[in-house]
């Protein structure tokens, strides 16, 4: 191996995985938004809607790791939503209808989402079609299934505890979801960074033929790594259900796909696979969830939302390009 | 090779049996399938469908996507109701400009893909997000309802099963066929998109096949979009807000690869009248509408799974 070569090894151990260099802009516009909104909004900095930007940023987290764990290996998952909602209904159904426990109806809702990206990343893995025409059918197959079987009635007369976790609130501030989303992100950072399987992802994601001839089982990680991001997705399902304290049909679907991406691409993912920002997508989240909640509080209104997280999904992109043109120019590794 | 295999090669030769053997198995089943008002009612309905197929499939020839064509067709379509009630625009005027703002759209998402080298599918995943947030920012989704009656009545009319509406995606359908068949531009698209690299060597300039491409993609969402609004006789912002399945299913379909440089407008044809029929048929037999998604989706599995077994099987791949 090269010197150069090892050189760019190093640095990529080094600012891939946590990323903190690269979403050191990320971090100061981030901040910037904080302030304005803070100076515009007096209602921003309220507890109460520090609470609710929290309780919000928890899901935002959990959809750009489930989208985060797909594009690890140079795939996506445009099913996240679908096999979101699918997640809220079976857990819905399992708590209201056959009355079970309520973790075992987590656990079952977390399983079914599981199940369903399995069955993505098998098909994927087998077929060699692309994940993106692959989970484009099976967000329809599924969505389509779900609405079959529910006939998009909401279950609304959840067991009580339901709704209250959601409502409950530690030391007055901080929701239980924001904390099980922190938690989720480090077993994350660990997974990516210190296990086999999450290094043996990553490189299937950065070559799989190079992968593939050093040993690593391209195809079961791939399958793997949609199962998780299917059981991600679920997580953040579950999320919402605690936070509506019902289920319904209407969370997930496509209303998911674009904060999906914006997590992790904000946050330094590359498309191309590979790599993982895992600290990245927990701040690409944070900048969505704050300016979907400031633009809330200023009462400028959703009609606006989608034009602002489209161009700042777009400028990210560009900054990001022209950084790396920038860094190739000057001889220095990418990332 | 023999006749079967030589059958296999062309791509819409299992959608024109299926299409025949629904259609067949429709009429017997539903006696109301055949009345020339069912039949009018299906082929009014499947006229948008066509243009918002082919402006999935300009982009999908030079292997790129486009996730901005229905919000850039609802941009279009509620800026066209407004330049007719607000400003009183004559038709002769609102749909070139109409068209032109579709061709700008377009013209925005190929510059970015092509200077930036950004996939083409978060670079039109962004600006479909701004283009829908342009839509219901200016509009408050509230549609607009005052259009002309020239264009209702062309939305309404029709010469037996024949609605007008029809007319416009055939033509399209017949110039795209020749643009893709026998022009310089249209072939060098297909070039670049079965291989870039081999094209850029032969003198392709990668920046003006991917520019072209998305603008021809923009202006056909935006025909898409008028021919929507003489449909529902307003301009409402939600059209175009379910176009995206629909035009990645029918040109994959109907033989599209997605990794680029062969389409099939005839193809994209047949499949498009082959999920109307099965879209007829479904109402016709009162099924739950909810299966439709469902079996769009299935739909789409099938086709990619049949290509592929094509591909090995004729020996292409």
């Amino acid at each position: 191996m090269t010197d150069e070569a090892m050189s760019e090894m190093s640095a990529r151990r080094r600012f891939g995985l946590g990323g903190v260099p690269a979403q050191f802009g990320l971090a100061i516009i981030i901040a910037a938004f904080w302030a304005v909104f803070a100076w515009r909004a007096p209602g921003f900095l309220s507890p109460f809607n520090l609470f609710s930007v929290g309780r919000a940023l928890a899901v935002d987290i959990v959809i750009g790791f489930a989208q985060m764990a797909a594009l690890a290996t140079g795939g996506m998952n445009l099913s996240v939503g679908s096999i979101g909602v699918c997640a809220v209904m079976t857990g819905g159904y399992l708590m209201q209808t056959l009355a079970l426990p309520v973790p075992v109806a987590i656990l079952g809702a977390l399983g079914l989402g599981a199940a369903l990206g399995w069955l993505n990343g098998f098909v994927i893995a087998r077929s060699g079609v692309s994940a993106f025409i692959i989970t484009l059918a099976s967000a329809n197959l599924y969505s389509g299934a779900m609405l079959i079987l529910t006939k998009a009635v909401p279950l609304n007369s959840l067991p009580m505890e339901v709704g209250a976790f959601g409502k409950m609130k530690i030391a007055g501030l901080v929701s239980p979801l924001l904390v099980i989303a922190l938690a989720v992100g480090l077993v994350l950072f660990v997974f990516y960074r210190h296990s086999v399987l999450g290094r043996q992802i990553l490189a299937a994601g950065a070559n799989a033929r190079a992968a593939k001839m050093s040993g690593v089982p391209v195809d079961r990680v791939i399958t793997i790594s949609h199962a998780l991001s299917g059981l991600l997705a679920a997580t953040a399902g579950m999320m919402v259900v605690a936070h509506l304290g019902a289920a319904m049909p209407a969370v997930g679907g496509e209303d998911w796909l674009l904060p999906s991406f914006l997590g992790p691409v904000l946050g330094g993912t590359p498309l191309s696979g590979g790599a993982v920002a895992v600290a990245g997508t927990m701040l690409g989240a944070l900048l969505v969830t704050t300016i979907r909640s400031g633009l809330l509080v200023l009462q400028i209104g959703n009609y606006w939302l989608q034009l602002y997280l489209g161009v700042i999904l777009l400028l990210a992109v560009l900054v990001d390009r022209y950084r790396a043109l920038y860094q190739e120019r000057r001889g220095i590794p990418m990332r | 090779m023999t006749l079967f295999r030589r059958l296999l090669l062309v791509e819409w030769s299992g959608l024109a049996v299926a299409i025949l053997l629904g259609a067949l198995a429709l009429s017997v089943i539903a006696p109301n399938f055949l009345t020339e008002f069912n039949l009018y009612v299906m082929l009014r309905s499947l006229s948008v469908g066509l243009l918002v197929a082919f402006a999935q499939m300009v982009t999908l020839g030079v292997g790129q996507m486009n996730i901005a064509v229905g919000a850039l067709g609802g941009l279009t379509a509620i800026i066209f109701g407004a330049t007719i009630e607000l400003y009183g625009f004559p038709l002769l005027l609102a749909i070139p400009l109409a068209l032109a703002i579709g061709a700008l759209g377009g013209l925005i998402n190929g510059l970015l893909t092509a200077r930036t080298g950004v996939n083409a599918f978060i670079i039109t995943l962004a600006t479909a997000s701004a283009f829908t947030g342009i839509n219901f920012g200016i509009t408050g989704s509230i549609p607009f309802y005052k259009m002309p009656a020239s264009l209702v009545a062309f939305g309404d009319h029709h010469l037996g099963a024949m609605p007008y509406l029809l007319v416009a995606p055939l033509i399209v359908a017949f110039l795209l066929g020749l643009f893709f068949s026998r022009a310089a531009p249209g072939r060098e698209l297909l070039a670049f998109g079965g291989n870039p690299q081999a094209a850029e060597l032969s003198g392709i300039s990668r920046e003006r096949v991917v520019v072209s491409a998305h603008v021809l993609s923009g202006l056909l969402a935006a025909a898409a979009a008028v021919l929507a609004v003489a449909q529902l006789g307003s301009a409402q912002p939600t059209i175009g807000a379910d176009w995206l399945l629909l035009s990645f299913a029918a040109p994959i379909i109907g033989g599209a690869a997605l990794t680029g440089g062969h389409i099939s407008v005839l193809g994209t044809l047949f499949a498009v009248l082959l999920l109307g029929l099965i879209q007829n048929g479904m109402v016709l037999a009162k099924v739950d509408p909810y299966w439709v998604q469902f079996v769009l989706g299935a739909l789409i599995l099938a086709a990619v799974g049949l290509n592929r077994w094509r591909a090995v099987n004729s020996g292409v791949a």
